[in-house]
């Protein structure tokens, strides 16, 4: 019903809901946020149980309750919140609290912002306790709340050692949660004598972690947070799937708790082995070794396989029974600990590594679009040097894999016997990285022939090594392979997931819960992750609390109102495996704001958009319920009823939209081509969309507080652009890439995302079908692939014509049918752009020789003449079949005969111009033909070509002669010739030579006027109709011709002197 | 007050200057009160209007000068509009199809129709059919004239065609056979001069012998363009001498510039040039035939024997793919290329032979 379910974000009723509840408590969001955030530290750091937390805790809580009244709907996007949950920290103290002081309402006000997360992470219970409670939400909360207390004061213990974990996995922590949950149930439950051990120790690597937090804050960059994000949200759905394990876990175990659990656990095993298998292929598939953390792993392994028996069942369900078993798990703690104090070292070894390839990353993107930007024009000016003189002179080298890996070069300056194109692509598949301008991180700067001063320059201050070819080539042959910088995040990342499976629950969840922090701390505006998956946390652990305390014969209904329960696990294992089938697109689309690529930064798109959205009510109706709004910048567009996203294709402009709507809590409507969006059928919809209110928050009797916040999304309105961030795409699509087990080089990426035009969506969609065919790419395969799936970019004539001339590696790459595709680009165009431009371009074959050169332009321009002779054909006789030959001859023969550099850039065609002057020309003298054509008898050709310069002459001579005495004979002539006015100005204009001016033109201006006063003052007689006075004449009708129609038109002149006698009886008509 | 060409313009078949016999004979043939469809066709200024206008004088007399300008909208099928300006007189109409463009066949079909179909009704004083003289009948397209077939033979009762054009060699061999070709060779030197001298004797001038021999040299034979310059040399200067120079049009002028361009230095950045001023005439309306004859000419003075024939040879393909093409700066601008190609090649093996 919603997408919001899916995302598993914050469904935007519920936080009503939690307000409605409070009822007389009005919330302010200015406390709530502070408290939340205040929270949110806490949590983060695990200090002892103070009050104020405790108390917030249980305000989640009762929430929770309250959803718990919430349709099952949520219980989906509960689940997947629940394995979100990174903050066990939230869960104990709340529950030791929550002895103390059972309910304290108070609190729950304040924290408005935080319940929005947390909503989501109460409904866990509905499934399982909320069958339990009835109806009464007041009640049930009690109840809850109370087994929950008693679970508590164990599940710190746990908390501390699984911390210790988080140095290892901060990404790939999937499994985790169940783990947890498991544990904190037996834990309990059986043994409290080792908590204070554990708690001992907890303390000591809690110590140590707050350390590595804050280090990592610091060193946490926007980055940081998409890759981590990304690599996240298809952690989700696993972890959900856990999760739902777990609950099935649960209401085995639950009533007897030891004895039956090896069976049961086994049971479980073997069902779910198939499962676990399906989702840890790909992680387990890369456990094996090197990693530091593996030892932890194997000591995990090594536990489970003393404890259990169980053979054929992955390492994961073995796992899973451990953590049951709450004495092996114990055990597990304690050695996991003491491995974490001894390896202290190590642990720190592997977060760096990991904080490293984040930042490389980063410090790519920005580099790289300014790259492009330098490239093209150096390219441009490059175009107009000349060539490499010695190209292919030397060889070039075969270098290690990635044996430039890390390296920044500048190329600046002509190589000589190297293109630089070439050049730039050898660094690059060795994993190299060209730049256009120097700067610190530039290692070496590559200088030619004509080098950039600046940049020579510059790099001398920097300190940069300069090198010529021959040392670019040394450095290929010399240095070292590595392994690209990406494999090692990746591979990393990988062990991490690997290890994390392995490890005791704990750990794992630690890992999560060291991810949250440290990315709520850094961005706490947006802290609605971390919350999320406190409140998940809790929730299950609830959850736990309630099954345990039931009896035997309560726990059986409870598995039977739970039926649904182990459908909903094969639902969700279904829809596991619909994400295999899934789109990749879809697989990894962003589920919240933070996960956007490239729209991370306080000021970027969505960010605004976010505010603005945030403070609309507040702007559109004084008296709205707005949110602060953090924002105090002026630009953000407040004053603004609607939005618009605009931005190229696939760069997430619906995405954003979406996202920022969940976030803030509204529902939308999104309309996009596909629908008809006629002004009343939009109406319609808006209309219906206001009036109405969701199910959900309908049962919850909040409804009538929801209807201000829709939005309406219209998609594809036709036609927000990321900042280019090719870096960013390159480390998303690369982690993506590798959890898909495609094995793709960087630098292959990044030729398929050039080739995508930056279009993540496209990159997706070409990784996808590469993948399906072999699960790894080479450079050189990629490159081949990209660019035939460059995506067809329409060119623009200039373009075209550039490239029809272009020479060098360019061209050289490009085949017969690229070429003549260039043709079609604008097949009626591109001729004239040719034909125009053939002469500008300076041969290559030609080698500056101008009698070749020549040769080449006479063979260029009878090639366009055969080009024309085709067109001609073909658009007389409509055979348009000849269009490709056209190509040929209009654009691929002139091209590859004149192919060279070009010295300006291409020039429109003139011809256009010039042929409708040519028609302009024509008609004028086919008017001045037909005006003198009684006394002519001559054809326009003739007119234009014998009498217009005797004419002309005739006319401006006596003028010029006697002035304004020679108005008359000029006149005289005209009328002897029936000219008027403006054929005179036409004749003058059409006599004009080379732009010289007419002779009329440089009359002296008196005897001009005297000249047209002369001329206004009679009346003027002519044979012919004036277009513009056609109505006003009437034929007197003398002469009875053929067509009485066209009477009107018909006037009559003598033709001849001769016939003087005529003229006075002929039915001349006045005009004018 | 208008100009000699027009002024002198003789209006009967006696009293033509030249081609007597040929008058004779026209006149024989109308004499007898019918003639057939007639086909004239020569160079321009030769005089094939005149002749004709002077036939139909004699087939009607007198009222056949009484012209009027008519305009004419036609609806061609397509429900284009179509506006065309004929000159009629009440016996005769006179129409330049090719005014329409693309749709001459229209112009053909509708107005000769309309004329054809219309029966003179005083038999016994006028002649029982219309004469309608179609002009520039060389530049209708295919279709106009395969439209024209079948009218010349349905309306023989009623109609009389006059196609008149310069070249029948694009005139369809079926109307060629259905018509009595009159060819109107241009008159020689001699008839010009002699025209040039009773022209100024008339205007009460005194002409030298042998401007006027140069006048007719430099018009191309053409009488009426000979008379305009000697109109022209009036104007500049009188009392003639002969040895005055004789002013051109403006676009020969050009052409020659144009020519000159070509010969004096031959680059990539001249050929631009050059292209330019092709433009220049283009735009003029000047035919691109007229020009590449143009071209031709002044290239050939500055060509060697040997090359002469080759350039003239290249002139000649280039003129005949301008016919098939449509865009006709492209043949120009490739003939110039050539041109150009061949010369230098020319011009520098010549010199290499000269040092070696």
């Amino acid at each position: 019903m919603d997408i919001r379910k899916f995302f598993g974000v914050v469904p935007p009723g519920k936080r009503q809901e939690c307000e409605a509840v409070k009822k007389s408590e009005k919330v302010k969001n200015g406390e709530g946020e502070s408290s939340g955030k205040k929270r949110g530290k806490e949590t983060k750091v695990k200090s002892s149980p103070s009050e104020d937390v405790p108390k917030q805790k249980q305000a989640y809580k009762k929430k929770r309750i309250i959803y718990d009244s919430d349709s099952e709907e949520e219980a989906q996007s509960v689940k997947k919140a629940k394995q979100q949950t990174e903050k066990k920290v939230a869960t104990p103290k709340p529950g030791k609290v929550l002895k103390q002081h059972p309910v304290v309402y108070v609190s729950e006000t304040d924290e408005d912002d935080d319940f929005v997360n947390k909503r989501i992470s109460l409904k866990p219970k509905e499934n399982g306790t909320s069958a339990i409670s009835s109806p009464g939400a007041a009640t049930t909360k009690k109840g809850d709340v109370k087994p929950q207390a008693k679970t508590k004061p164990l599940s710190p213990v746990k908390l501390t050692p699984t911390s210790a974990l988080d140095y290892f996995g901060t990404r790939s922590v999937q499994r985790s949660e169940k783990k947890l949950v498991a544990s904190k149930r037996k834990e309990p439950s059986q043994s409290r004598d080792s908590t204070l051990d554990d708690e001992a120790i907890a303390r000591q690597l809690q110590l140590e972690e707050d350390s590595e937090l804050e280090r990592q804050l610091h060193e946490d960059e926007e980055f940081a947070r998409t890759l981590a994000m990304l690599d996240e949200t298809p952690q989700k759905k696993k972890a959900r799937r856990d999760s739902e394990e777990h609950a099935v876990l649960n209401v085995k175990s639950s009533p007897n708790v030891t004895e039956r659990c090896k069976q049961s656990q086994r049971a479980k095993a073997t069902n779910s082995a198939g499962e676990v298998k399906e989702q840890t292929r790909s992680e387990n598939s890369k456990e094996p070794t090197l990693h530091p953390q593996s030892s932890d792993g194997k000591m995990a392994r090594a536990l489970t396989e003393k404890t259990l028996p169980l053979k054929p069942t992955s390492k994961l369900v073995a796992l899973k029974q451990k953590e049951e078993t709450t004495k092996k798990e114990r055990g597990a703690q304690s050695l996991q600990s003491k491995e974490k104090n001894v390896m202290g070292k190590e642990e720190k070894r592997t977060p760096k590594k990991e904080k490293i390839s984040p930042k490389k990353a980063e410090s790519i993107s920005p580099e790289d679009s300014e790259k492009r930007r330098n490239n093209y024009q150096a390219y441009r000016s490059f175009l107009n040097r000349e060539g490499p003189k010695a190209l292919g002179s030397k060889e070039i080298p075969q270098g290690a894999e990635n044996c430039l890996e890390g390296l920044t070069f500048v190329i600046t300056g002509v190589l000589e016997s190297i293109e630089r194109d070439e050049a730039k692509s050898l660094i690059e598949r060795y994993g190299g990285k060209v730049t256009g301008s120097v700067s610190k991180k530039t290692n070496y700067l590559v200088m030619g022939r004509d080098c950039g001063q600046s940049k020579c320059e510059k790099a001398s201050t920097l300190g940069t090594k300069i090198i010529d070819e021959d040392g670019l080539f040394d450095l290929v042959r010399t240095m070292p392979g590595k392994k690209s910088k990406y494999e090692l995040a990746a591979e990393t990342e990988a062990k991490k997931a690997e290890t994390s499976h392995k490890k005791t629950p704990q750990k794992t969840e630690s890992g999560k819960r060291n991810c949250s922090p440290l990315k709520r701390e850094a961005d706490r505006k947006k802290s609605n992750f971390t919350p999320e998956k406190g409140g998940t946390f809790k929730s299950v652990k609830k959850e736990a609390a309630a099954v345990r305390k039931l009896t035997d014969f309560k726990h059986q209904t409870v598995q039977k109102k739970e039926a649904p329960r182990p459908k909903g696990a094969v639902v969700s294992e279904g829809s596991e495996n619909r994400t295999e089938t899934l789109l990749w697109v879809d697989k990894y689309k962003p589920t919240s704001l933070k996960s956007i690529i490239g729209q991370q930064g306080e000021q970027s798109c969505a960010n605004k958009l976010l505010r603005w959205l945030r403070s609309w009510h507040k702007h559109a109706s004084e008296d709205g319920q707005a949110k602060p709004s953090k924002s105090g910048g002026k630009d953000d567009g407040t004053s603004f009823k609607a939005a618009l996203l605009s931005g190229p294709p696939g760069v997430g402009k619906t995405t954003t939209a979406s996202l920022v709507c969940k976030e803030l809590g509204y529902s939308y409507v999104e309309l996009n081509a596909s629908d008809t969006r006629s002004k009343s059928s939009l109406k319609e919809v808006v209309a219906e969309s206001l009036n109405n209110t969701s199910i959900k928050d309908f049962c919850s009797g909040t409804s009538s507080s929801v209807s201000g916040k829709h939005v309406l999304i219209m998609d594809e309105v036709d036609g927000m652009a990321g900042n280019e961030d090719r870096g960013g795409i390159q480390g998303a699509m690369m982690s993506i890439a590798f959890k898909e087990g495609l094995k793709i080089p960087p630098p292959a990426m990044n030729e398929i995302i050039l080739a995508a035009n930056q279009d993540i969506r496209q990159v997706l969609h070409n990784l996808n079908m590469w993948c399906a065919k072999d699960k790894s790419l080479t450079y050189d395969e990629a490159k081949a692939d990209a660019s035939r799936a460059r995506k067809d970019i329409k060119l623009g004539p200039f373009d075209v014509v550039r490239k029809v001339f272009a020479a060098g590696e360019e061209a050289s790459r490009m085949s017969l049918i690229d070429k003549s595709d260039l043709f079609f680009h604008d097949y009626s165009l591109a001729p004239l752009f040719v034909q125009e431009n053939y002469v500008h371009v300076k041969p290559a074959a030609a080698g500056g020789d101008l009698k070749k050169h020549l040769m080449l332009l006479s063979r260029a321009a009878d090639s366009i003449c055969d080009g024309d002779l085709v067109d001609k054909q073909i658009r007389s006789k409509q055979n348009w079949n000849l269009l490709p030959t056209q190509a040929i001859y209009s654009s691929v023969l002139p091209g590859e005969l004149m192919r060279g550099y070009m010295s300006q850039f291409p020039v429109f065609p003139t011809w256009l111009g010039k042929f409708s002057s040519t028609g302009k020309h024509e008609r004028i003298v086919q008017e001045l033909a037909m005006h003198m054509s009684l006394r002519t008898h001559a054809c326009k050709r003739t007119v234009n070509m014998e009498y217009l310069s005797p004419l002309r002459d005739a006319l401006v001579q006596p003028l010029k002669d006697m002035g304004a005495d020679g108005a008359r004979d000029a006149i005289a002539f005209m009328d002897s010739y029936c000219l008027m006015k403006e054929d005179i100005e036409n004749i003058m204009e059409i006599s004009m030579w080379g732009g010289k001016p007419s002779p009329f033109s440089k009359l002296d201006p008196k005897v001009k006027a005297a000249f047209t006063r002369a001329y206004n003052r009679d009346v003027h007689l002519t044979p012919y109709s004036l277009h513009s006075v056609k109505t006003l004449r009437r034929q007197s009708g003398s002469m009875g011709s053929s067509e009485p129609s066209e009477e009107l038109n018909v006037e009559e002149i003598p033709s001849d002197e001769d016939e003087q006698d005529t003229v006075e009886s002929d039915a001349m008509i006045k005009l004018l | 007050m208008s100009l000699w060409a027009d002024k002198y313009r003789p209006s009967t078949l006696s009293r033509l200057d030249f081609h007597r016999e040929q008058a004779a004979q026209l006149r024989s043939l109308v004499q007898c009160g019918d003639f057939p469809h007639l086909l004239v066709y020569g160079p321009s200024g030769a005089g094939k209007k005149t002749r004709i206008m002077c036939l139909l004088r004699e087939l009607y007399g007198a009222g056949v000068e009484k012209l009027r300008i008519e305009h004419q909208s036609i609806t061609a099928p397509s429900k284009k509009k179509i506006e065309i300006s004929t000159i009629a007189s009440n016996y005769h109409l006179e129409v330049n199809p090719s005014d329409a463009g693309n749709n001459d066949r229209v112009v053909i079909q509708e107005l000769l129709k309309t004329v054809a179909q219309s029966q003179q009704l005083e038999t016994s004083t006028q002649r029982d059919f219309k004469v309608v003289l179609l002009t520039e009948v060389d530049k209708l397209t295919k279709d106009a004239q395969h439209a024209l077939r079948r009218t010349m033979e349905k309306y023989m009762a009623t109609c009389r065609l006059i196609l008149c054009c310069n070249s029948i060699s694009k005139i369809i061999g079926p109307i060629q056979s259905r018509c009595l070709t009159v060819r109107v060779p241009a008159p020689s030197i001699e008839d010009i001069c002699h025209v040039l001298s009773s022209v100024c004797k008339k205007e009460g001038l005194t002409l030298p012998q042998e401007l006027a021999q140069r006048l007719a040299e430099k018009s191309g034979r053409n009488l009426r363009k000979a008379l305009l310059m000697c109109e022209s040399c009036r104007v500049q200067q009188y009392p003639f001498s002969a040895d005055q120079e004789v002013p051109e049009m403006d676009w020969e002028i050009y052409l020659r510039e144009t020519a000159n361009a070509i010969v004096s230095q031959q680059t990539p950045q001249r050929l631009l040039e050059v292209r330019g001023r092709l433009y220049e005439l283009l735009t003029h309306c000047i035919p691109p035939e007229i020009i590449m004859k143009g071209l031709l000419t002044e290239l050939l003075n500055n060509c060697d024997g040997q090359l002469k024939g080759e350039v003239a040879q290249m002139a000649a393909f280039y003129e005949h793919r301008l016919q098939l093409g449509s865009k006709a700066i492209y043949h120009l601008e490739a003939f110039v290329a050539k041109f150009m190609a061949i010369y230098k090649k020319f011009m520098e093996d010549g010199l290499d032979d000269m040092m070696f």
